[in-house]
């Protein structure tokens, strides 16, 4: 029995501004899985997670939690949790409050309810900060409080909105170990919106990437990075370089790709489709390989540095060939760091690695 | 959503009905009032006539009352202007301290009952009222000044009641007008006066604009203070349909006045908030 | 470069005479409260409290002090109640015409005092009403109710969205969240409004002077009326105290709230 399952789950608004932010979304989750709900901007995870929480009604489809369909349930009888990207804390109350507020109305009172309170507090490490108003806490103490009083009240659910985007880059790292750490002690079945890609396959066991309104896919980290189901995955995982082209032979004879202004390149995804047809095409940066490799099935390209950026971690080349420009990397304490503007570049690209997917009608465009 | 619906309709039902039933039933109770004709000694009759409107365009008398209520308007309007912007700049641009208490100042005597600041025009204005008492005991003057039952008395009483509207009306528009915006005509080598004429004051325009607005319809509706400061004989359109109402109980009279004067104020309520949709853009 | 600071002297000058011309009647009607004499000079000839004395004794003044309280007191409780409720609904999305309702609820701001009060006097003749509390109550709420629902709808804006959604998903129903999530947070504008609504109800001439009954008057339109008759220091009497009143009023409401943002 799954503990959260979404059934063809729809919205549709109408009018003039008529659009379906969620489309015949369907997903099943296990009990105490860490799920993402990953996409752009506009992509219909957080109408989705809204749903869940039954702060927006669906046109369609339905929700179960444990096999009960709650779909008609109103929100305050789901048990389900919620950590707000504002964190919505009630500012008028104390932290002690804030969190008791949900146990509160479960009927909890007295002692059980100050051990409660406690506890979720010190789950979130914030033992001492009960009397303090929300206004006196940071950024990090807030969240954290909002995440004490989502789970106190031991929903069956959690539910996350973007709650790391307001937080600066070191904090957030820190808080997403944080949340995945307490996620397993706690162990409640949990469902997170993000857009950064990074932070979803860090702290997932699946992930389900969404965009306009469309499951694109739902698996694990690693599946969904080695092998994308669709072009929108292959561009939005990963930092791409994207082409256009058409299919076509290689020399030896092998499924490939002809990039527009470029050269045939060797792609095994462009296996079985129509010669000629025009097809998107994206080659991550991180599979661009420098210098030869012995793997008889690799393609090379010789070229030169247009640009180089040192990034920290690791050295950026803008590496020009042959009519097409290709973003590629090389860690900083690499062989390949210390390449310098207009040096020759040879590289080679697994042809597994250049994902080859049917060129979107217009109209319909792949990530931004 | 139904059960939302539900509930929206039982939380803005009782103050719709209200409306509806006090607000809305008795204006349009008014209407048919105004097209019966009124025969003193017999009072109302059942017939209809538009006598009542054409009257206030025909005849001598109403026309002048008309006329007379707008040119207050306008007047008094003018004169909060020339008095409230140069405080509203000040209060605009003081410190916080400062700030606070100037506002203080000025809300205090907008708070304060009507019929206390016009009596207090009155202690002030009347032939033996404290301005000609001290013009006599100076010796500047032997007999007292009329300044009430006038245009004047009207004016200067009436500009000090609305005065505190138009200030509070300026404040936020001269304050929202960015100190980047001026601080950058002031680098392109302007003056001081050149900055204030080309950029503060087109800038201010749509707070110059309602509060204008806001002080002119105050103004053509006052009944107590033109009433109090104009006595019973200097009418203006308020007070004449007073007196339609209580004394000479020609009710139709007063009703078409009252529908004159609404259309009046919603005339230049409507013409204004185009003129500030227009502006809008360039705020 | 700091424009604040190189104010001309001339603006602050004519800034300061303004705001000195806004108090001068207030003064000149606290010193006539004072003065000996019926006519008023400077310095006034002598000074008494003579008039205070023949003010605070006479039932008529009393009388209609205390209606003018208690008319204000009930439209303003009314007025609070159904503006804030009205206004949740227009803010919530509960109800559709959400713009064309706010017009409704604030058109009295927009009508002539006068045009309703003489409406008002038609109404109640009609329906038997003339000259009663209720309808002077009703009247009052009326007027009064825009200031409550203009004072709701800006605090309520000002609340965040996703307070009453976090309360509803920890388990509290739509009057519970609105009970300790919501009103809590609105209650410094309320009081603004509020205040408003009593402050325009006390006040009120235009609307009151034609629906009152012989037995039964406010303090304004006592006044009002009194004049006519002729100028008499127990006016000014009253009038300072309703000056000093509303100057303690003024003073608390701003301790209280800070109320002066949300004029």
């Amino acid at each position: 029995m799954p503990a959260l399952t979404l059934d063809r789950l729809e919205k549709h608004y109408p009018g003039p501004t008529a659009h379906t932010a969620a489309k015949s979304v369907s997903l099943s989750v296990h009990d105490g899985e860490f799920i993402s709900l990953l996409g752009p901007s506009g992509c219909g995870k957080t109408t989705v997670l809204r749903m869940v929480a039954g702060l927006i009604e669906p046109t369609g489809g339905r929700i179960l939690v444990d096999g009960r369909d709650i779909t008609a349930l109103p929100t305050n009888k789901r048990n389900i949790g919620l950590v707000f990207q504002s964190y919505a804390l009630f500012p008028h109350m104390s932290v002690f409050e804030n969190v008791a507020f949900g146990l509160r109305r479960q009927g909890v009172q007295g002692h059980e309810l100050k051990r409660r309170v406690d506890q979720a507090l010190a789950d979130v490490r914030l033992s001492a900060l009960g009397d303090r108003m929300p206004r006196q806490l940071s950024g990090g103490q807030q969240q954290r409080v909002a995440v004490a009083r989502s789970i106190a009240p031991r929903p069956s659910i959690l539910l996350f909105d973007e709650p790391l985007s307001n937080l600066d880059a070191s904090l957030r790292d820190e808080m997403q170990i944080e949340l995945k750490r307490l996620q397993r002690e706690v162990g409640i079945t949990t469902l997170f919106v993000t857009h950064d890609q990074g932070e979803a396959m860090s702290m997932s066991d699946r992930v389900c990437v969404l965009a306009h309104g469309v499951v694109q896919q739902f698996d694990t980290p690693e599946a969904i990075y080695h092998r994308p189901a669709t072009g929108f995955v292959a561009s939005f995982i990963g930092r791409p370089n994207r082409l256009a082209g058409r299919v076509a032979r290689t020399p030896s004879g092998g499924a490939g790709v002809q990039l527009d202004d470029g050269p045939v390149l060797a792609a095994s995804g462009a296996d079985g489709l129509a010669p000629g047809s025009p097809v998107d095409v994206v080659i991550r940066q991180e599979d661009i390989c420098f210098g030869e490799t012995p793997s008889s099935h690799a393609h090379a390209l010789s070229g030169r540095v247009a640009m180089r950026s040192f990034v920290g971690a690791r050295v950026q080349y803008l590496l020009s060939f042959d009519g097409i420009e290709l973003l590629a990397e090389a860690a900083t304490n690499g062989p390949h760091a210390g390449l310098s503007v207009d040096a020759p570049a040879r590289v080679s690209i697994d042809p597994r690695h250049v994902y080859v997917t049917p060129a979107a009608p217009a109209g319909v465009r792949a990530a931004p | 959503m139904t059960a939302r619906k539900a509930n929206g309709a039982l939380l803005a039902s009782p103050l719709l009905l209200l409306l509806l039933l006090a607000f809305v039933a008795p204006v349009l109770l008014m209407v048919p009032l105004s097209l019966h004709p009124y025969e003193p000694g017999t009072g109302i009759s059942s017939a209809w006539t538009l006598s009542n409107y054409t009257s206030i365009v025909t005849d001598e008398y109403y026309r002048e009352v008309v006329v007379r209520t707008l040119v207050l308007g306008f007047g008094v309007t003018l004169i909060c202007l020339l008095m409230g912007y140069p405080l509203a700049c000040y209060i605009a641009t003081a410190g916080p301290k400062m700030r606070l208490a100037l506002t203080m100042l000025v809300i205090f005597p907008m708070l304060l009952n009507l019929v206390v600041r016009s009596f207090g025009w009155i202690a002030l204005l009347a032939n033996r009222g404290l301005v000609n008492n001290l013009l006599i005991d100076m010796g500047l003057i032997e007999r007292p000044i009329k300044m009430m039952f006038n245009l004047f008395g009207l004016l200067v009483g009436m500009s000090h009641i609305f005065l505190p509207f138009m200030v509070l009306m300026l404040v936020p528009a001269i304050q929202a007008i960015s100190k980047d915006v001026q601080a950058a005509a002031y680098t392109l080598a302007a003056s001081r006066l050149r900055v204030f004429w080309s950029v503060t004051l087109p800038m201010s325009a749509p707070g110059i604009l309602s509060g204008s607005i806001l002080v002119f319809v105050l103004t053509i509706s006052a009944l107590v203070t033109p009433r109090m400061l104009g006595g019973p004989t200097y009418k203006v359109m308020a007070t004449l349909i007073y007196d339609d109402f209580l004394q000479t109980l020609d009710w139709p009279a007063g009703a078409a006045m009252s529908f004159t004067l609404t259309l009046l104020t919603l005339a230049v309520i409507g013409l204004s908030s185009r003129v500030l949709k227009r502006w809008g853009g360039h705020a | 470069m700091n424009l604040e600071n190189r104010k001309m002297p001339l603006l602050a000058a004519t800034a300061i005479a303004v705001v000195v011309f806004l108090q001068v009647p207030v003064l000149v009607v606290m010193l006539a409260a004072f003065s000996r004499t019926a006519y008023l000079t400077i310095p006034p000839k002598g000074l008494t409290l003579h008039w205070f004395d023949v003010v605070l004794r006479d039932p008529e003044y009393l009388s209609a002090a205390w209606t003018s309280v208690w008319l204000a007191g009930a439209s303003t409780a009314a007025a609070l109640v159904l503006g804030l409720v009205g206004a949740y609904a227009i803010h919530r999305r509960m109800v559709p015409g959400a713009a064309a309702l706010t017009s409704l609820f604030m058109a009295p701001l927009i009508l002539p005092s006068v045009v309703l009060g003489v409406a008002l006097l038609q109404y109640y003749t009609i329906t038997g009403l003339r000259g009663s509390s209720f309808g002077l109550w009703i009247a009052h709420v009326v007027i009064t109710a825009p200031y409550v629902v203009r004072a709701s709808l800006s605090s309520l804006a000002a609340v965040d969205e996703s307070l009453e959604d976090a309360a509803r998903v920890l388990g509290a129903d739509g009057l519970t969240s609105f009970r300790l999530v919501t009103l809590p947070l609105v209650k410094p504008g309320l009081v603004a409004g509020g205040l408003f609504a009593f402050i325009t109800s006390l006040d009120n001439v235009p609307v009151s002077v034609f629906l009152l009954s012989a037995s039964q008057t406010t303090l304004p339109v006592k006044i009002f009326t009194s004049v006519e008759q002729g100028v008499d220091p127990s006016v000014a009497a009253v009038s300072t105290l309703l000056i000093v009143a509303t100057g303690v009023a003024l003073l608390l409401a701003e301790r209280w709230t800070g109320f002066h943002k949300h004029v």
